[in-house]
């Protein structure tokens, strides 16, 4: 068994590499600014949601409000940036610090909390912190903060027409998430959220310190997610509360991994691989009708592919390995 | 207001609470039942709240097609339930909007004169409102058959057996479909009531239900998954709460007030104040 | 020039059958991109507003005889006739969405300018698209004054922004203390949104500057689904004038909450926005006789100026309602659009930019009671003078400024 998982991180790894390269290489074949949106997109979102994949599909903490650390990763950078002239690079490392931190201390009372009680309380915390923002007139409020357009630079991290310094770094982003999901899948923590999953009562008795390890996966997921954060307000290059801090962020971030298959290792890329593309192609080309049809497609797209595929699309390809033990 | 709020979260408490199925479509399936006593009234001059019954029933019909086309596979599924059970009715609940949208137009309705709507009962300087207290009446009167039903009949007993072990009820011989199907026929007749009161105050359009249901979520759990007392109790909590906090804070504020003490009670008593789940 | 026919059938034949010997090698269409929320809690904005395009649309393409830029002959004599083709796009009230479809539009779609957007969150980010790719963006019914103040090179905005409204309402209080009448203090509600927080702002800074008192200063959530709190303060507070910036849905149950809590002020001067919708009429109407809301257009222009109803008759033929206050605005701004486009005899976007910049349209030429359309260095229209509406009778009535209205104010409000 253990020569076989071995086998198989490595074909993960190898897989992971040639995608990354492939992806790399696709601006010098897509030139369209409108494609290139879409690419960054897909791998910023399959980027967040193999960081939510961390904290709710590895370790079982099934969170809607992720979008509480996108939004802090977003503002703390900006406000650092428009306020005390610090450049985004540090911005972003400052953000993800803040946020593994508030998480870590939202985990403290939070983990106590099971099933529903504790979706609710994270959707409810990152409630609280859209309306905080929306109320607090130094981080401009409801006027959000327009970032100041100086023209192309690296130090700044801002581009005025190329897309491609976005691209590349949404794909750092992805890239990093997966690597950090692979290496953690074999760690100890690996090995300890797995047995939380299962059974969080026996892992306890077993040894596993259960506490301390629901606190590392949040604390590695909050960090990754505010640097996506961060990178979006970078690339709309405007932010306010609603943009960045919504609820829909923290659907979004979770639909990728639910679709292609909560809790495992590819799952958030192919689901974001296929969801985001969709939803903008559904807008483009319904979007404009005003009567709703984009959101009837998506809509009933969602209910048949969790319907149909309750452990996501990635079954699809597992199925001989799977089907014994699922049925 | 508050229980006004209890209304909107009774038909939740079954179905989320005593079910344990969750549901994000209870917005929607509110913003449907306004938008029925709105056409009701439009169409045949049927005041809300007369209609309030027939509201009840179409619901009732529409809830319980509802579990046996969709929820009855999402509650089927082995893995990951939960997030099934979530991804499916989020899906729902945008079909919903768009099919609101595409056939009713994003225009907003209202209804203009009702027999409820703008009237006021003073008692002593304090204005009463009478649609919301009527909606009290109709809330408190829901809850207590809800609670009789649950505690004191057979389905009652059956749908909470259902829950806790479907195995073995299949043996004793109860359908857990049927039982089901009819749970979730009655919370969203529940929901109808409650949203025929609403049509005669509130305005409606496609995307009404939202700003409803995350504070029904919060009532139910609030109270306790479980408990239809508790539903009852945070409907009570969450009115009081929001008339308090914009004492204090700014009124854009108030829901902070609610959602902190939801969490201060889940930190004290992870179950709710009543639940038993 | 051209001969101005009766008989719009036989000309349309007629002209109709010449085009394509008319037709030059030159730019046959023009395309203009159309960015609105089309779904989600705004989405009967969008609707409206493509409404009010099309509308445009036809007064610029067929031959009408408006006194209006464009309106007689077909399509833009500039460009030897070309007609204007709209885009629609949808942006949910999503900055991101919306920069994504300016960029779409922009790139895919080749429009020479882009029209928008109802939020002016959505405003900001495609503005800045349109600034980098030198497409000239006409904000046709954003209010929000910071809006212009960027210094975007191809930003146009004929329409008022909020503090020329709030100015033209405090104008309107001096002018009735004169008379005679109390006003002394205000209570200021408003939502949280960049719409309302700005609204709220300027008008706290208007009254300091011009010595009234804010007794309460009231900001709520946008689309809340209880307001009995803030009316109870409202009603404590019992200013002698109400000024809500509301959104249709929280104005309407503003109002129905008011009546329930038996709250009733001695006057409503609102922000526009949902109290300009027929919507909240329809819905509340008979509680709001006597409401006064600031506008930029009034339908009782129709008087003095008859095109104004015909226009208005063509609108009400697509969408089944009266031009308000947002698609009269969405109207114009298409007109002028098109005007600088076919005197720009060009569709490139820097020399569109220059005619925008070089536009002057007398008032009468409007459907607006304007004085005329001139843009500043900003790229904003200090012309554009905001009036006073009064809602008597089912209808608005312009009660202020003077020289435009055409009835006394009734004050208190019934």
């Amino acid at each position: 068994m253990d020569k076989d998982f071995a086998a198989r991180r490595r074909r993960d790894l190898i897989i992971a590499a040639a995608l990354a390269a492939i992806a790399a290489l696709t601006p010098l074949f897509v030139k369209d600014v409108v494609v290139q949106n879409i690419l960054i997109l897909t791998l910023m979102y399959a980027g967040l949601s193999q960081s939510w994949n961390i904290l709710s599909g590895y370790c079982g903490q099934i969170s809607l409000g992720h979008a509480l650390y996108f939004g802090l990763g977003a503002y703390t950078t900006e406000l650092l940036f428009t306020k005390f002239g610090v450049l985004p690079w540090f911005g972003m490392l400052a953000g993800g610090v803040v946020s593994a931190l508030i998480a870590m201390g939202l985990g403290y009372p939070f983990f106590r909390l099971r099933g529903h009680y504790f979706v609710i309380a994270t959707i409810v915390i990152a409630e609280i912190g859209l309306l905080l923002f929306h109320n607090w007139e130094w981080a401009g409020a409801a006027m959000g903060i327009t970032i100041p357009i100086r023209g192309d630079s690296w130090l700044k991290f801002q581009f005025l027409r190329t897309k491609l310094p976005y691209f590349y770094f949404a794909l750092a982003l992805c890239c990093l998430a997966w690597f950090v999901t692979w290496w953690l899948e074999n760690s100890k923590w690996g090995f300890w959220w797995r047995a939380v999953k299962d059974n969080p009562d026996a892992a306890e008795s077993l040894g596993v310190d259960v506490f301390n390890s629901k606190m590392g996966a949040a604390a590695v997921s909050a960090f990754l997610v505010a640097v996506g954060g961060s990178f979006y307000a970078q690339f709309v290059s405007y932010i306010d509360p609603e943009s960045v801090m919504g609820f829909q962020f923290s659907l979004l971030m979770a639909l990728p991994a639910v679709l292609g298959g909560i809790g495992t290792l590819w799952g958030p890329v192919l689901g974001a691989a296929i969801l985001i593309p969709l939803t903008e192609l559904t807008r483009f080309k319904f979007g404009g009708s005003g009567r709703g049809v984009d959101l009837i497609v998506y809509g009933t797209l969602i209910v048949l592919i969790s319907l149909a595929l309750p452990r996501g699309l990635l079954s699809l390809f597992s199925r001989p390995k799977k089907t014994g033990a699922t049925r | 207001m508050g229980l006004l709020y209890g209304l909107i979260a009774v038909g939740l408490a079954l179905i989320f609470g005593l079910m344990d199925v969750t549901n994000f479509a209870h917005g929607e399936f509110l913003m449907i039942a306004m938008y029925l006593s709105f056409f009701l009234f439009a169409f045949f001059a049927i005041d809300p709240l007369l209609s309030a019954p027939l509201v009840a029933a179409a619901l009732f019909i529409f809830g319980a097609v509802i579990y046996l086309l969709i929820v009855r596979f999402a509650m089927r599924a082995k893995a990951n339930a939960g997030m099934v059970q979530i991804f499916t009715t989020f899906g729902l609940a945008i079909v919903m909007r768009g099919l609101a949208q595409y056939f009713f137009t994003p225009d907003y309705r209202s209804i203009p004169q009702s027999w409820l709507g703008g009237k006021t009962i003073s008692i002593a300087g304090i204005f009463l409102p009478e649609p919301q207290l009527v909606g009290a009446l109709v809330s408190i009167a829901a809850f207590a058959a809800l609670y009789f039903f649950i505690h004191r009949t057979d389905f009652g007993r059956a749908l909470e057996a259902t829950r806790e072990d479907p195995g073995a009820v299949a043996l004793v011989g109860i359908d857990k479909n049927r039982v089901f199907a009819f749970g979730w026929g009655l919370g969203a007749a529940l929901v109808g009531l409650a949203g025929a009161i609403m049509a005669s105050f509130f305005y409606i359009y496609p995307d009404v239900g939202a700003s409803f249901a995350l504070i029904a979520y919060v009532t139910v759990a609030l109270g306790g998954f479980g408990s239809v007392f508790g539903a009852f109790a945070g409907g009570i909590i969450v009115g009081l709460v929001e008339a308090t906090t914009a004492l204090v804070l700014p009124p854009a504020l108030k829901s902070v007030g609610i959602y902190a003490v939801y969490l201060l009670v889940v930190f004290i008593r992870p179950r709710g104040l009543f639940g038993s789940i | 020039m051209t001969i101005t026919r009766r008989d719009v059938l036989l000309g349309a034949t007629a002209t109709a059958a010449l085009v394509p010997l008319a037709a030059r090698a030159q730019t046959s269409e023009v395309v203009i991109g159309v960015i609105y929320p089309f779904s989600g809690g705004s989405a009967q904005q969008g609707v409206d507003a493509q409404k009010a395009y099309e509308t445009a649309l036809e007064v610029i393409n067929k031959d009408t005889d408006f006194d209006l830029p464009l309106a007689k002959g077909e399509g833009l004599p500039g460009l030897g006739g070309a007609k204007v083709r709209l885009v629609f796009a949808d942006h949910q009230a999503d900055p991101q969405k919306g920069r994504a479809e300016a960029e779409r539009l922009i790139t895919q779609e080749k429009v020479s300018a882009i029209i928008g957007t109802y939020q002016s969150a959505v405003a900001v980010t495609v503005s800045q698209i349109c600034e980098r790719y030198q497409v000239p963006f006409v904000s046709a019914d954003n209010s929000s004054p910071s809006l212009h103040r960027r210094g975007l090179k191809y930003y146009f905005r004929a329409a008022p922004h909020d503090e020329m409204y709030s100015a033209a309402m405090f104008d309107f209080f001096d002018a009735m203390k004169k008379k005679g009448t109390k006003i002394e203090t205000l209570s200021l509600f408003h939502e949280d949104t960049i719409f309302g927080t700005d609204s709220g702002n300027a008008q706290a800074k208007i009254a300091g500057e011009r010595g009234y008192k804010i007794v309460t200063d009231i900001k709520y959530r946008a689309n809340s689904p209880s307001l009995s709190a803030e009316v109870q303060q409202l009603k404590s507070a019992n200013a002698d004038v109400l000024m809500p910036s509301s959104y249709t849905t929280d104005g309407i149950l503003l109002v129905k909450t008011m009546a329930e809590l038996g709250y009733k002020p001695n006057a409503i001067v609102a922000q526009d926005a949902g109290f300009s919708e027929k919507a909240l009429y329809d819905a509340v109407g008979d509680k709001l006789e006597g409401v006064i809301s600031r506008g930029t257009f009034s339908l009782d222009l129709a008087q003095k100026r008859p095109m104004v109803g015909k226009i208005n008759d063509m609108f009400k033929a697509k969408s089944g309602k009266d031009f308000n206050d947002l698609t009269s605005r969405q109207f114009m701004g298409l007109i002028i659009l098109a005007d600088a486009i076919s005197r720009a005899k060009s569709t490139d976007g820097e020399k569109i930019r220059d005619a925008l910049a070089a536009t002057d349209i007398p008032g009468e030429q409007t459907i607006m009671p304007w004085k005329r359309v001139k843009f500043d260095e900003m790229g904003q229209n200090n012309d554009a003078d905001p009036v006073l509406l009064q809602y008597i009778g089912g209808k608005f009535v312009t009660i202020f400024p003077p020289q435009a209205a055409i009835a006394e104010a009734v004050w208190p409000m019934k």
